[in-house]
Formats: C-alpha cells, sequence, structure tokens
C-alpha cells in the first residue's frame, strides 16, 4: 500500500486508539497519545515518500493523492507543531473530563490538514478540508463555553468558507470535466472573463476565510480563545495556514500567471487592512487568549499581504512568515495554556506577577514575543524584513505604511503579554503558583530554540520554501543561509548582526554582573520608591486596567465601529425573515387546504406561460 | 585577520565618539535651558560627573532579572545600532559594519532597546514605571509613522534601501536629501522630537507626575549605563538624520556641526513648551507630520 | 425468480389477517410483520440483484396481458425504490419491535396500518397502471392517517385531520386527472398512455399535468402543498415519522417523476417543479431554523430535503436524476437513523423541545452520537454518505448551467448547519438539567440504528457500493422507449 494512505490511515487509527484508549482510562488513552506524537511525525520524516502518488476513482471523479514540495513546506508545519502539541496537551489536559473526545478531534484534524497538503484533485481537498472543519468545531466547543455564540459563528463561517469552495469545484467541473487541480490550473487561461473571476474568487473566499482576513474573521477571536489552548496552538498555527496554502496556490497558479495581479493586490490590501485594525483590538484585550487571537489575525494579515502581491520574495517572506508564526504563536498559545492552568486565570487584569513563578514559561514567551514583534536577531526579524523589502520594492508604499503601523503597534500588545502575565506587582494570591509541567514547558522550549535559530540561520527554513516556490512555478529562487538581499541588491547579514548584537551583549553584561549582582539582594516589588508612603502588602500597586488608555481615546473613532455588530444584525434581520416564513406554516387546516386550492389555481390561470402552448 | 583588529578599534573608538559627543550636548542642553530659565545652569560636562558618581556607587537591591538585564539591553541596542551606520562617508575607523544592515533593519534594531527596558521597568512593579512605559510605546507608534513615511519615500525615490546608498546618491547628486526631497524631510523633522522625547513630549519621565517613570527603580550602575546609552543613542539619532538628509559628513568637524545644529531643533523647540498629554501628542504625529508623509510618498512615487 | 406480486399480496394480506394471529398467540403480532418484512426485503434484493440489465420483470395480474389488465413493473428504477423501501420498513420493524411508550401499544393496530403503509408504497412504485396506483395511493395515504392518530390525543387527531383535510384534495386532483386522462386516451395503462399522450391537446394535457403536479407534490411534500408534514411527522410516534420520511414520501415523489419522465411528455413542468423544489428549500429550511422542537426541526428538515430532491430531478438530465436518486437514498436512510434517534431523545421530554436535550451526550452516549452522526452526514459533510448525494447534485446543477441554484443550496446548507449544529452543541457541549429521566434504547432500537449508522459511512467511505445501482436505474428511467417495449411488446413509440 501507498506510504500517503498508510499515513492517513495511521492517523485514523491514533484518533480511533485515543478515543477507545481514554474510555478505558486516563494512562492507556495518554500512552496512544504519546505514541501517536512521536510515531506520526517519524513516520512522515522517515517512512513517507514525496514523490509518491495514488490515484483512484469514486463516484465517478478522479481523485489522485500526491504530495508537491509545496504542500510538504506545509505540513513541516503540521508535522512539526502537532506532535509538540499533542505531548503539552497530555500536561494540559491532564484533569479534564472527555479528553478522549480531545484528542479523537484533535487527531482527526491533524489528518484533514495532513490530506489536504497531499490533495491534487478538488474532491479529496473538499473532503479533507471538512473533515478538518467539523473536528475542529468539536473543539472549539469543547470546553462548552458560548456554544451557540462562537461555536455557532465558527461553523457557519467555515461553512460558508467551504461552500464557496464547493461551488467553485463544481463550476470547474462544469468547465473541464475535471476535478484535477492542475486540469483547473491549465485550463484557466481559456476560461471565459466571468468563469475565471468566478472560480478564481470563489476560491479566494475560502481559503481566505481560515486565514481570517478581514471582513470574514469575526470567527476567530472567538474560536481561538474558547478552544483549549493545548489545541489552540495548533488551531493558529497550523489549521490556519491551510487557508494560506491555498491561498497561495491560487494567487500564484492563477493570478500571477494569468495576469490577474490586481486580485492579488485587492487580497493583500485586505490582509494589510486586516493587520492594522487587528492589531489594535488586540491591543485593548484583557485576557491574554484574545489578545493572542486577534494578534494571530494580524499575523496572517501580513502573511497574506505577502502572498498577495505575488512577487518572488514577497511571497518568499508570506512563507516565511507562515512557518516562524506557527512556531512563536504556537508558544504563546501554550504559555497562555500554562498560565491558565498554573494561574487559574489568563485576564490580565487580574494575573501578575508570574515572572519568578514560571520562569520557563516567561522564558518562552520572551523569545516568542520579541519573534512576533520582529526585533532582530531572533527568526521574526528575517521574515518583517522581507516583507518590507519585497513591498518597497514593488513600490506598494501605502501597504509598506499600514504594515509598518501594524508591527509598531504590535509592540504595544506583546509588551502588554508579558507584563500583564508575568512581570509586575507581585500579589500574594499568586504566591503559590508553580512551573507548569516539564510536559508542558518543553515543546514551548524547543519552539523557542528554532526561533533562536533562525534568528541567524534562516537558512534552514529557506531551503524547503524555496523548494516549494520552485514546484509552484518560480525558477532559481535565491537564498543564502544568512544573508538577506532584496531586488534592489541591498542585503542584511544576519550573522553580522547577531555576532555584533551578542558581543556588546556579553561585554555589558560582565561590566554590570561583575561585581554587581551577585551583592544585591532581591526585594519584593512592594518594597518601591513611593514618595516616602509604605505600601503595605495588601495594597493593590498594580497599574494593569485600561494599560493603553490614551490610545484607545486616540483610535475610539475607527474602532467604535465593530464589523461583529453589522453580522449581527443582519444575523437578527434573517432571523425576522425566517419568522415571517415560518407564519406560512399556520397550524391551521383550512389554511393549509387553500394553500393547495391557491396554488392549483394559480397553475391552472398561467398553465399557458408554463407550458407555453 | 588586521582588518578584524582594525574593525575593533574602530567600533571601540566609534563607541567612544558617541558617547563623548552625546554627553557634551546633553550638557550642552541643560545650559541652554537653564539660560533660558534665567539660570546658571550646570556646566556642560556635568553629565560626566553624574555618569561617574552613578558608577562608583554600589548597588544593593534588585526586583529580578529582567531589571537586571533592562540596563543591558539598552546599552547594547545604542552600540550595536551605532555599529550598522556610518558615522562618516568614508574612512577605516567610523564605517563599522553599515555594509551589512539597511534602514529597515536599523528602524528594527532601534526599538529593540526600549523593549527590553519596558520588560525590566515592569518587573520593578512601580506602577509609574508601567504607565510610563504605556505612554512610551503609545507616543512610539505615533511618531514613528511619519518617520517610516519619510523614510520609505526615500527608498522608493532612490531606489535602494541602505544607507551608504543614500548617501552615495546625495555625493553623485551633489545635493543634500533635505533639499531634493523635502517634504520627506519635513516629515521626519516633526517626527524627531518624539523621538528625542524632549518637552513637549517628555510624558515617559513626565518627572513632575511619574517620579521619572520607567527608570525610577533604577539606580547606581543600572542608572549610569542608561545614561550612557541615552547620550550614544541620542548621537546614533542625530547621526541618522545627518546621513539621510544632510549628505551625511566627511570628517569629524563637519559631523559635529551637523549634528549640532540638529540638535538645537528640539532642544530649542522643548525649552519653550510644556508637556503634551498621551493622545494629544498621537493626535500631534498623526496630523501634519502624516500629511507630510504622504506628500512625501506620492511626489516619491509619481 | 420470485413474482413480484408477492411484495404486495403478502403484506396486504398479512396485514389482515394480523388480527387472527393475534387471536392464536399473542407475541406473534410482534414477530409475524417482522418475518413478513424480512421476506419481502429479501425477496426484492434477490430479485434486484438478479435483474437483467434492461430487462424489468414484468408480471401481469389476472393473466390479462396489457393494456387490458393491471401489469406490475419490477425493472432498475423501481426495483431500486422498491428495495430501499423494503429495508427501511425491516428496520423500521426491528426498531419498533418492541417500542413501548405510554399510549402507544405496539398491537396488531400499529403493526397492521404499517404493513399497509408499506405494502401500499411498493404498490405505487411497482405498477404499470395509473388507475391502480391511485388505488395504493389511497391505501397508503389512509393508514398513514391512521398511524398519525396513532396516539389517542387531541394533537395527533387535529393532525390526523390536516392530514386527511389535504391527503383528500390530493386524491382528488389525481382521480380528477386520471380521469380526463382516460377520457383522452381511453386507457390506464402508463406505457401506452405514454405512447398515446403525444396526440392529446396540449391544453387539456397542461391540465391533466398540474393536476398531477399538484396531487403527487402533496404527498412529496412540495411547497406550498405541505402544510400537513410537520404537524403530522411531530405527532405521529417516532418510527412511524421515520417511516413517513423514508416510506411515504419516497412513494410520493416517485410517483411524481415516473408521471412526468415516463408516462406524460409535456414541456415546461420541469421548470415549475425546479421553482416548486427551490421555493420548498428555502420555506422549509428556513422555517426549521426557529423550530424549538426537535421533531418538527426535523420535519421541516425532510420537506426541505425533498425540496432538493425535486430541484435535481427538475434538470431533466442523467446527471440530474444520478443525483436525485443519490439523494432519495441519503434521505431515507440518515433521516430514518435521526427520527429513530429522536425518539428515544425525546422520549421522556413532554414538550419534546430541544432545550431538553442538554447535556444528553453523557447520559445516552449512543443514541447522541447516532443523532450526531445523522446530522452530520444530512448537512453534507465528509466522509459521511450525504456528501456524496450533496457533491453529485452540485455537479448535475453546475452542468445544468444553473449557478444560482447552487449558490441558494448552498446557502441553504448553511443554515441546515446553523440547525443540526445547534442540537448538537445542546447534546454535547452543555450541562444537563437536573430531575432528566431518560429511556435507554432497547438492544433492537441499537441493532437498527447501527445498521443504518453502518450504511451511512459505508456508502461515505465508498459511495462505489451504490453508484452503480443508481446510473443503472438513471439510465432505465430515461430509456421510454425500452419501458414501452417491454411492458407492450405489440406496440412501440413511433
Amino acid at each position: 500500500m501507498s506510504s500517503l494512505v498508510i499515513l492517513i490511515l495511521i492517523i485514523a487509527g491514533f484518533a480511533l486508539l485515543s478515543y477507545f484508549g481514554h474510555s478505558i482510562n486516563k494512562t492507556a488513552g495518554n500512552i496512544a497519545v504519546f505514541a501517536a506524537a512521536v510515531l506520526i511525525p517519524l513516520y512522515w520524516f522517515t517512512r513517507v515518500d514525496f514523490s509518491e502518488t495514488v490515484s483512484f476513482t469514486i463516484s465517478g471523479f478522479q481523485m489522485e493523492l500526491g504530495y508537491n514540495m509545496y504542500g510538504k513546506l506545509f505540513s513541516l508545519i503540521v508535522m512539526i507543531l502537532s506532535p509538540l502539541a499533542l505531548i503539552y496537551a497530555l500536561g494540559y489536559m491532564k484533569d479534564s473530563k472527555r479528553t478522549g473526545t480531545f484528542y479523537f478531534s484533535f487527531l482527526f484534524s491533524i489528518l484533514g490538514m495532513t490530506g489536504i497538503l497531499m490533495s491534487r484533485d478538488f474532491i479529496s481537498l473538499f473532503i479533507f478540508w471538512e473533515i478538518m472543519t467539523w473536528s475542529s468545531y468539536l473543539l472549539v466547543i469543547f470546553l462548552g463555553k458560548d456554544v451557540e455564540k462562537t461555536g455557532i459563528r465558527y461553523m457557519v463561517f467555515s461553512a460558508l468558507g467551504a461552500y464557496a469552495m464547493f461551488m467553485a469545484i463544481v463550476i470547474i467541473h462544469r468547465n473541464t470535466g475535471s476535478m484535477m487541480l492542475n486540469d483547473y490550473f491549465n485550463a484557466f487561461g481559456n476560461f471565459s472573463t466571468g468563469t475565471k473571476f468566478l472560480t478564481g474568487i470563489l476560491l479566494m473566499f475560502g481559503f481566505a476565510l481560515k486565514s481570517a482576513v478581514m471582513p470574514v474573521h469575526v470567527w476567530a477571536p472567538g474560536a481561538y480563545s474558547n478552544t483549549p489552548m493545548a489545541y489552540t496552538s495548533v488551531f493558529s498555527g497550523a489549521l490556519s495556514k491551510m487557508g494560506v496554502y491555498g491561498l497561495g496556490f491560487v494567487v500564484i497558479n492563477l493570478f500571477a500567471h494569468a495576469n490577474l495581479h490586481f486580485a492579488g493586490t485587492i487580497l493583500a490590501w485586505l490582509g494589510a487592512v486586516t493587520a492594522v485594525l487587528a492589531t489594535f483590538s488586540a491591543i485593548f484585550q484583557d485576557d491574554a487568549k484574545k489578545l493572542l487571537a486577534y494578534s494571530s489575525i494580524a499575523q496572517l494579515g501580513y502573511i497574506v499581504t505577502g502572498i498577495g502581491i505575488g512577487t518572488e520574495l514577497s511571497i518568499f517572506a508570506g512563507l516565511y512568515l507562515a512557518v516562524l508564526h506557527a512556531a512563536f504563536k504556537g508558544v504563546l498559545f501554550m504559555a497562555a495554556g500554562a498560565v491558565e492552568r498554573q494561574a487559574g486565570s489568563t485576564d490580565m487584569t487580574e494575573v501578575t506577577g508570574l515572572i519568578r513563578k514560571m520562569p520557563l514559561t516567561f522564558f518562552a514567551s520572551l523569545v516568542a514575543i520579541i519573534a512576533l514583534a520582529g526585533v532582530p536577531p531572533l527568526g521574526g526579524f528575517v521574515g518583517k524584513w522581507m516583507l518590507y523589502e519585497s513591498l518597497i520594492n514593488n513600490g506598494n508604499f501605502l501597504m509598506v505604511i499600514m504594515i509598518f503601523l501594524s508591527s509598531t503597534a504590535a509592540f504595544l500588545y506583546s509588551y502588554k503579554f508579558l507584563f500583564g502575565l508575568f512581570l509586575g506587582q507581585e500579589e500574594p494570591e499568586f504566591e503559590n503558583v508553580k512551573e507548569a509541567s516539564p510536559l508542558m514547558t518543553i515543546p514551548m522550549l524547543l519552539l523557542s530554540v528554532f526561533l533562536m535559530i533562525t534568528g541567524s540561520f534562516p537558512g534552514i527554513v529557506f531551503k524547503y520554501i524555496a523548494e516549494g516556490m520552485t514546484d509552484l512555478g518560480f525558477h532559481d529562487v535565491n537564498w543564502q543561509m544568512s544573508v538577506l538581499t532584496n531586488a534592489w541588491g541591498d542585503s542584511v547579514n544576519l550573522q553580522h548582526v547577531t555576532l555584533s548584537i551578542g558581543v556588546v551583549f556579553v561585554v555589558f553584561l560582565i561590566f554590570l554582573t561583575w561585581k554587581g549582582y551577585k551583592k544585591t539582594y532581591y526585594v519584593s516589588t512592594k518594597d518601591i520608591s513611593s514618595s516616602g508612603e509604605v505600601i503595605k502588602p495588601e495594597d493593590n500597586m498594580t497599574y494593569s486596567t485600561d494599560f493603553y488608555k490614551p490610545f484607545e481615546r486616540v483610535l475610539h473613532p475607527i474602532l467604535k465601529r465593530k464589523i461583529e455588530k453589522y453580522y449581527d444584525e443582519f444575523g437578527e434581520g434573517i432571523g425576522a425573515l425566517f419568522d415571517f416564513m415560518r407564519r406560512i406554516y399556520t397550524g391551521n387546516g383550512q389554511t393549509y387546504a387553500f394553500y393547495v386550492i391557491v396554488f392549483l389555481v394559480i397553475l391552472l390561470v398561467f398553465s399557458k406561460n408554463i407550458f407555453g402552448y | 585577520m588586521e582588518g578584524i583588529g582594525y574593525k575593533i578599534l574602530g567600533a571601540l573608538l566609534t563607541t567612544l565618539l558617541a558617547f563623548t559627543v552625546g554627553m557634551f550636548y546633553a550638557g550642552f542642553r541643560r545650559k541652554i535651558i537653564a539660560r533660558i530659565q534665567n539660570r546658571v545652569g550646570p556646566p556642560v560636562y556635568q553629565n560626566f560627573l553624574d555618569v561617574l558618581k552613578l558608577l562608583s556607587k554600589k548597588t544593593s537591591v534588585n526586583h529580578g532579572i529582567m531589571q537586571h538585564l533592562a540596563p543591558l539591553w539598552l546599552i547594547t541596542m545604542s552600540v550595536s545600532t551605532l555599529m550598522f551606520i556610518p558615522v562618516l562617508k568614508d574612512g577605516l575607523f567610523f564605517t563599522n559594519l553599515n555594509f551589512s544592515g539597511d534602514l529597515i533593519f536599523l528602524l528594527y534594531i532601534m526599538v529593540f532597546g526600549p523593549l527590553g527596558m519596558a520588560l525590566g521597568a515592569g518587573q520593578t512593579g512601580n506602577p509609574n514605571s508601567a504607565i510610563g512605559v504605556s505612554r512610551g510605546l503609545t507616543q512610539m507608534v505615533g511618531f514613528e509613522i511619519p518617520w517610516i513615511m519619510a523614510i520609505v519615500a526615500l527608498m522608493i525615490q532612490y531606489k535602494t534601501t541602505s544607507v551608504t546608498g543614500l548617501l552615495d546618491i546625495q555625493s553623485q547628486n551633489g545635493t543634500w536629501m533635505m533639499f531634493s526631497s523635502p517634504l520627506a524631510f519635513i516629515a521626519a523633522l516633526l517626527a524627531m522630537p518624539g523621538m528625542f522625547r524632549y518637552a513637549p513630549f517628555d510624558i515617559v519621565g513626565a518627572p513632575a507626575e511619574l517620579a521619572s517613570g520607567p527608570i525610577s527603580e533604577f539606580g547606581g550602575k543600572y542608572l549610569s549605563t542608561m545614561m550612557t546609552s541615552g547620550s550614544i543613542f541620542a548621537f546614533v539619532k542625530l547621526t541618522l538624520y545627518v546621513d539621510l538628509f544632510m549628505g551625511g559628513a566627511s570628517n569629524l568637524i563637519e559631523l559635529v556641526i551637523k549634528t549640532f545644529a540638529l540638535y538645537m531643533y528640539p532642544v530649542l523647540w522643548g525649552a519653550v513648551s510644556p508637556r503634551f498629554r498621551t493622545e494629544q501628542a498621537v493626535r500631534y504625529f498623526w496630523g501634519w507630520p502624516l500629511f507630510f508623509g504622504f506628500a512625501a510618498l506620492i511626489y516619491a512615487a509619481f | 425468480m420470485t413474482d413480484p406480486v408477492y411484495f404486495i399480496a403478502i403484506p396486504l394480506l398479512t396485514a389482515f389477517l394480523l388480527p387472527l394471529f393475534g387471536k392464536i398467540y399473542k407475541p406473534l403480532i410482534g414477530i409475524i410483520p417482522g418475518l413478513v418484512f424480512a421476506f419481502t426485503a429479501y425477496i426484492s434484493f434477490d430479485l434486484y440483484f438478479n435483474l437483467e440489465p434492461g430487462k424489468p420483470v414484468i408480471v401481469q395480474m389476472a393473466g390479462w396481458a396489457p393494456p387490458w389488465g393491471i401489469n406490475l413493473v419490477f425493472g432498475e428504477f423501481s426495483g431500486l425504490i422498491v428495495s430501499l423501501i423494503t429495508f427501511l420498513a425491516f428496520l423500521v420493524w426491528v426498531y419498533s419491535y418492541n417500542f413501548k411508550k405510554v399510549g402507544f401499544d405496539n398491537s396488531k393496530k400499529y403493526f397492521t396500518l404499517l404493513m399497509l403503509m408499506v405494502a401500499g408504497s411498493i404498490g405505487v412504485v411497482l405498477t404499470g397502471d395509473i388507475f391502480n396506483m391511485f388505488v395504493f395511493l389511497e391505501i397508503t395515504a389512509i393508514s398513514s392517517y391512521g398511524l398519525t392518530a396513532f396516539y389517542k390525543g387531541r394533537d395527533s387527531a387535529e393532525a390526523a385531520f390536516k392530514f386527511l383535510l389535504i391527503g383528500s384534495l390530493s386524491s382528488t386532483f389525481i382521480l380528477l386527472a386520471i380521469l380526463l386522462l382516460y377520457k383522452q386516451t381511453g386507457t390506464l395503462n402508463m406505457a401506452e398512455i405514454a405512447i398515446k399522450s403525444q396526440a392529446i391537446d396540449p391544453k387539456i394535457k397542461s391540465i391533466i399535468a398540474i393536476l398531477f403536479f399538484v396531487g403527487f407534490g402533496i404527498e412529496a411534500e412540495m411547497f406550498p402543498l405541505n402544510g400537513w408534514v410537520p404537524d403530522a411527522y411531530s405527532q405521529a410516534p417516532g418510527p412511524v415519522a421515520a417511516s413517513f420520511a423514508s416510506i411515504l414520501a419516497k412513494s410520493g415523489i416517485y410517483a411524481l417523476i415516473r408521471v412526468f419522465y415516463t408516462v406524460l411528455d409535456v414541456e415546461g413542468i420541469f421548470n415549475l417543479l425546479l421553482t416548486a423544489g427551490l421555493l420548498t428549500i428555502i420555506f422549509a429550511e428556513f422555517t426549521a431554523m426557529r423550530q424549538t422542537r426537535l421533531r418538527r426541526m426535523l420535519a421541516y428538515s425532510s420537506i426541505g430535503q425533498m425540496g432538493l430532491i425535486m430541484v435535481a430531478f427538475s434538470f431533466n438530465t442523467k446527471a440530474g436524476v444520478f443525483a436525485g436518486l443519490f439523494l432519495m437514498f441519503n434521505h431515507a436512510v440518515i433521516k430514518t437513523l435521526l427520527f429513530l434517534a429522536s425518539g428515544f431523545l425525546t422520549y421522556s421530554t413532554k414538550q419534546k423541545k430541544i432545550r431538553d436535550l442538554d447535556g444528553f451526550g453523557k447520559i445516552m452516549p449512543f443514541t447522541s452520537l447516532m443523532f450526531g452522526l445523522g446530522a452530520f452526514a444530512i448537512v453534507g459533510l465528509p466522509p459521511f454518505s450525504g456528501f456524496w448525494g450533496k457533491l453529485n447534485m452540485l455537479t448535475a446543477t453546475a452542468d445544468s448551467n444553473l449557478y444560482l441554484v447552487i449558490a441558494l443550496i448552498l446557502v441553504v446548507a448553511v443554515v441546515e448547519i446553523i440547525y443540526y449544529f445547534k442540537v448538537i452543541g445542546r447534546l454535547y457541549f452543555r450541562e444537563r438539567h437536573e430531575d432528566v429521566n431518560i429511556q435507554k434504547p432497547t438492544w433492537n432500537a441499537v441493532l437498527a440504528m447501527s445498521i443504518l449508522a453502518l450504511v451511512i459511512i459505508g456508502v461515505g467511505l465508498y459511495p462505489d457500493f451504490i453508484t452503480d445501482y443508481l446510473a443503472k436505474a438513471t439510465n432505465e428511467l430515461f430509456d421510454k422507449a425500452g419501458y414501452i417495449k417491454h411492458v407492450l411488446p405489440s406496440l412501440s413509440l413511433n
């Protein structure tokens, strides 16, 4: 049997095994999950044959599975992040109920993603897409919070996206007689303009929805923050990338090759707007999970912008950011989960001063935040740099400004996240908080190590991106291990950067620590300069409510209009319409008989128009 | 391998230069403000004395590792940024590593320090520090936008993203960019006081309100390191402006003249201004500076 | 080779003999119907799988050859539907074998009526005589009225009365149509009418078509003729509602398509069917969205599915008919599962409200799982059978260039997802109310639901289990000349 089919079967098998294992007892289930976390990636890395293809025909539709390098790049994200998240989940979900369902859905969503990335035809793509959707839906409502609102909203938007794709697929089938992706790409040039737009835009809509592009992002904040954090890291890190994956091949194969660049540009604009507005929203969240959720949307906005511009460097930047985002947002959601589990809340106005209690979690978050903010010398900078340079080279100056605004404003929420949870006053309430279990910290630390390495040697990621882009039709994609170069020939040598920063850092570290640090002793955060007043232990000296109030005042005109409100109003309007329709079924027998007669009479009266004799 | 020796020597010299010039400028500022306020004011070298005094003091308390790292972070950033800026147009000692970084890189490495400083200030638990950080980051979002607009305008107009490239173009054309791209220069100039955080934009430290804000829990070596870093960074910013808009400098005297002239602008403005509120500051930056930024971009693109 | 006449004769006969068996030994009342359903299911499958391609089995009743005598046609199309009906009837029996509930007594009355309904439906599908079809439809309808009023309550009686009222209108129209048809052609044999109908005055033909359309449309739950449906489905016992969805509605839609594909040859009826189908979908699904009672929600959803089937058949293309048959299969299997599961879910709740079901996933894991599976399948999520039906349906729509219809179907599918997932959300992710008492499903109900679930998953994973049969049935439906040739070897379509 083909290794691809075996891979799918292994994942499905582990899903069932974890489910039934957990219905026997926790240990058995956890062993199954652990085995899945180890064996699935092991199989993928060692046994899967990437040149293999499997063809079969079901219900008259030809289907084909097989990797290309572009799919492999995204699979890499899935296959590295998901096992780490699974292991993290072993710690995170230790005391939860119904863990069987959790791991079952978790593994099924991995199956969905794996399947999407190896689909070469629309039917299997759609099937796996839907599997991914419903399994993630089960996880979104897993905790039973906001089932009605968040859950349904997620499902409705997912369904809208999926069905947009579905519509595109059947129209494509009608025009090409085939379900293969490649047939579509090849035939695209010969389509009529209407079909081109219809299929292209519908596909783009479906994929953009999964990557939470405004204005169809509204499902994301709730869904990301309601899901158990162990899954959210995958949800935001890998699952949303499926949208990016799709956008990539739509934009490149269709728009770039068929000279419909402006469609890509529109997408890029949407991405930029998303980045800005989502960042602004993230800044004012008090719940760390919500903050990270909005931040995810913003980050996906950068990625979408990169993809949408469609030049070599911009797509390179988009894909690189996609990989990086998976890593740092994975860490951050895991960290938020660790805080939630250890301290009982992620409300940044309550939780405070955990740095000394959870140093490892803090360290991982710090690294991830630096990468997120794009500050050198960590990996995030590389992606930001390439994105800016590609936009500047391309002359999209307004977009540069928007992206820059967004990433500057991102410092605000980055800082808020770290300050809110880990820094600030150490309150007695959180005196007894302990560091999370190694099952949770090790995955975070591993990912942070990755983020640090990519700061100097992003080439380890570039390699796969370049391969993937070659499959998308770019020739001779240039990359170097540590030197970034833009289209105008300007470059940054990351090793010099790291070296220079490192040397200066170490020199001053020695200078400052020499005889200094050891002689100082720790004093509590209540022992601070306070203009002569003595602060008692019970005094609340934490400044965390309305942290960015002045900025909020500045942005008030922009933020007061919430797109969610419009959707809700639309929903209510539709609901009223439905109610009106419902009235037709009065429950009165005579009325129904009357309908029948009226219907008959109408038909008879208009029979000439109907039958045209 | 003798190249490396020169490099290290050059780096040390540059740092020393930056430190000295920055310190004297700060001294001049104090003097000037004192004179405007009809005081005598401290001697010009007062800042040197302050730093030395602080260095000799023993630090005996801390609030944790982040506080310890914060000044370090700050000075690392200042010195590293300096390393990637061509202080003089050419020459052996003052160009350092400028070929391995470009403007976008500079913009990003310049926020590395404030962010680390903010983390350290956060750990001290002093509410004044937290408020200061909140204000500082907000203000940063304000002034960075016109500033980046000015820079992007230059980059698009001259099709290069490196400082060296822009310098070369200025010497080739024989004009300074403040004349060839006046709109960008105005936008950058309007954003400049925010970067220096002098009045009316001294909302972060805000002596009378926040008890000097983020730095309120730092003393001794920490504070001296911060002051050192601050003076180096002031020099870095001035040099960058000179490189971008005033054709750079080919010798130290030219450099000092240009930077000092430029420096007088935020200082004099600050000397006669009261303090903005945070949102007023942001609104200021997103008003006229933004307009000129846009104008510069449009001018550059078409 | 068995005689198709058994399908009708045996259930009919047993239905009337059931009281007698009851007199002999009481449990026989429960067992005998099972044996009968099992037997009919067996022989129909036997016959169906042994059918020679393109050669339907024709039976002439009482020795009169058509067009004078009544004949039964067991072809690839009707055979498929009959097999489906008998199979589901058997499962409904398995489920209701020892279904106990206050006011529900699976005595002779229940099984007699059920068997009558099944026999009638099979008759409708098999017969080759239009008047005979009417008679069987009446048998089906009358037994359904009885089943609707099974719980002797006020609501049931009201529902049954509404059903009766509308149903009698349906009978009247059909009878009128048949009268007109007979007057014009002088025959009641469908094959012969098919030949002669070309000569009918188009005005009269259109009136006949409309009468048939409305008459059968009532049985097929077409908007706005489906006022009886929600009441009947929600007031009848759980297994009865299941059989309404899987058997009654199927015979209605069968009659509709048989008449318009084979017997009458009228242009324009398909556009009408398309419009009516779309209206049915829209109104039914949007109304379902606002329902607070589970059974009514399912009833409206059922109407919506029937609308979808009508739309599929209205394309008048092979792809459309194929998709329509696939949808019929799905609807029969999945909706039956949903109704069967809902029978136990709402067992001990008075109001049968959806909000009474909070947290049932924990206390009724199997039934909830079955309901969830059915819900996933019916909204068309892979890897369940509903997906393939929807896929074929949409490709057929696209092939007919009806892009707007695709959009509409998909929008409605979103609505469908909303209301089904609301129920799932309540079942699994809500804390349950205090003081709920529940009824565990009996072993035979578990069996019946498991079989349906296996069919759903099996077809979902590998739809080619059934696609061949559906394709053959499609071909047969389009082979009008072949149908006539086989029924009336002496005549031919000129």
